[in-house]
């Protein structure tokens, strides 16, 4: 299957780390890795595979062990609407929000937001790229 | 001799450009509730005993007196002295009063707010509070509104009965000299719902909504709350930010901002240094918990700096005097504050004196400026 699939030429996939075989690594399952100094989270939500720095740009937390979920959509006065259901991790600490895709939080998506990095499935392989 | 400097320019004398506004002064009663009986109905008059030949009624009648301080004895007298004039209670007479505090320190307009009413919001009865209310509002067109222009004036409603409220907001809002509306506190957070009527027909009529201390805070069991209650009245009245506080966060909670955009909210004679904690640590908790609040879509200090204004009296005095622009610039000074006298209170703040350490500029402001874009046309 990988061998069918081209490598995207403009995406720089930096050093190849495997971090486990898929089948050890199932629905709902993070692993905390540390790659040259930086602590990195790998996150299985719903198979969709995320990987972003564990440490909130805020106050330095351990963002990683925070919990994944869905957010609150900007609503009138009174009302709520739970949207986006596992897109985003919550800080362990102060509770700030950030999209897993992206990195950016919710509250200052330009100026607050954590360093994401690129996961893929290779082999049955969990590979990440640093 | 002395010589008098001519304005240099029209603008200069300008009243519309320059002339001070002041946001809280009380005009009095001479006879306490007693004042108001013209302006009740025959039939709340007998609902009150206020005009019963009838011995045990009229007795109950001569000993009813409106919920205030009464409890905390200010040893400094809680009056100006050189307002009081023999036979004559301070700020009962419109024609003293202005020559006393308008004359004296040439204030171009003065909010008049509530007088002994300050604190019917913790009676028991909303209808007798909003009987109350009426007869006061009444009272203040004919004999103070009337008397001179440079007044004007806040209608006072009854905060228990939000119907009756806004029919009297209604009633009152195109009269001449009105400028706000003054609402007694009661033990209910401003951000309930219960309110928001109240809310909607300020916005709608496009006045500003003021609060005040009463001196039955915590006293009362309607009263607003306070973190206990407290013995003094220099405890009581250093304390009173708390209600402040608390009705602060949670208007801006409850996302009353957001609901009615055109509400403007004063905050009369609570202080305002607090506000600068709430604003930073609302700020920051938000990021973490906007999940509970998702209708906040701005930082919250953005609601309190966009809607909310503060009367100056009684004005800080830091220590340093140095950290006075500071503290203002933190405050965001010349967006917020509105100048106040509390005229005829003891602790009257003199428009030449009290605001003098600050910049020319945040003087016009404060003086000026900011109370104008509260108050809109209706000012001049």
């Amino acid at each position: 299957m990988t061998d069918t699939i081209p490598e995207p030429v403009t995406t720089p996939r930096g050093t190849r780390h495997v971090i486990d075989k898929l089948e050890n690594f199932p629905y709902g399952d993070r692993r905390v890795v540390t790659i040259d100094g930086r602590s990195i989270g790998v996150l299985n939500v719903g198979g969709k595979f995320y990987a972003l720095r564990n440490n909130c740009p805020h106050a330095g937390a351990p963002l990683c062990e925070g919990v994944v979920k869905g957010t609150m959509d900007d609503t009138p006065v009174h009302e709520y609407r739970y949207i986006r259901h596992n897109e985003f991790i919550t800080c362990p600490w102060h509770g700030f929000e950030f999209e897993l895709e992206t990195g950016r939080s919710i509250v200052d998506p330009q100026k607050m937001r954590v360093r994401t990095y690129e996961v893929a499935v290779e082999d049955g392989d969990v590979v990440l790229y640093v | 001799m002395t010589t008098v400097e001519a304005p240099r320019s029209a603008e200069l004398s300008d009243p519309k450009k320059t002339g001070i506004i002041d946001s809280d002064v009380h005009p009095n009663f001479v006879n306490g509730i007693r004042d108001l009986i013209p302006y009740m109905t025959e039939t709340w008059r007998a609902r009150l005993g206020v005009s019963s030949d009838d011995w045990a009624k009229g007795m109950a009648a001569a000993q009813f007196t409106l919920p205030l301080d009464y409890l905390y004895i200010n040893s400094a007298g809680a009056y100006r002295e050189d307002a009081a004039r023999p036979g004559m209670p301070p700020a009962t007479d419109p024609d003293f009063t202005a020559r006393h505090l308008l004359d004296t320190h040439n204030i171009y307009r003065a909010v008049l707010i509530a007088g002994q009413c300050l604190g019917i919001g913790s009676m028991p009865d909303g209808m007798v509070a909003a009987t109350i209310a009426q007869a006061y509002n009444e009272w203040m067109c004919e004999r103070w509104l009337q008397n001179d222009k440079r007044w004007r004036g806040a209608i006072c409603i009854a905060p228990q009965d939000p119907e009756a409220a806004v029919a009297e907001i209604d009633r009152m809002a195109k009269r001449d000299g009105i400028v706000a509306v003054f609402m007694p506190l009661g033990e209910i957070l401003m951000g309930e719902k219960h309110y928001w009527p109240i809310y909607e027909a300020c916005a709608r009529h496009e006045l500003p909504l003021m609060v005040h201390p009463s001196g039955t805070e915590n006293v009362f069991a309607k009263a607003p709350k306070m973190a206990g209650t407290p013995t003094f009245y220099l405890e009581w009245h250093t304390a009173l930010g708390q209600i402040h506080q608390s009705n602060t966060l949670s208007m801006i909670c409850h996302g009353v901002f957001e609901k009615f955009p055109k509400l403007k909210y004063i905050i009369v004679e609570g202080g305002f240094m607090w506000a600068l904690e709430v604003m930073w640590k609302l700020d920051r908790d938000w990021k973490g918990l906007r999940n509970e609040v998702p209708w906040l879509v701005k930082p919250p200090s953005e609601y309190l700096l966009n809607h909310i204004r503060f009367t100056t009296q009684p004005f800080i005095e830091p220590h340093d005097p140095k950290h006075l622009a500071p503290l203002m610039e933190m405050l965001h000074a010349d967006q917020v504050l509105m100048f106040s006298s509390d005229y005829p209170h003891w602790d009257f703040d003199n428009p030449d004196r009290s605001l003098a350490p600050l910049s020319k500029e945040l003087r016009h402001k404060i003086m000026v400026e900011t109370p104008r874009a509260v108050y809109g046309d209706r000012i001049d």
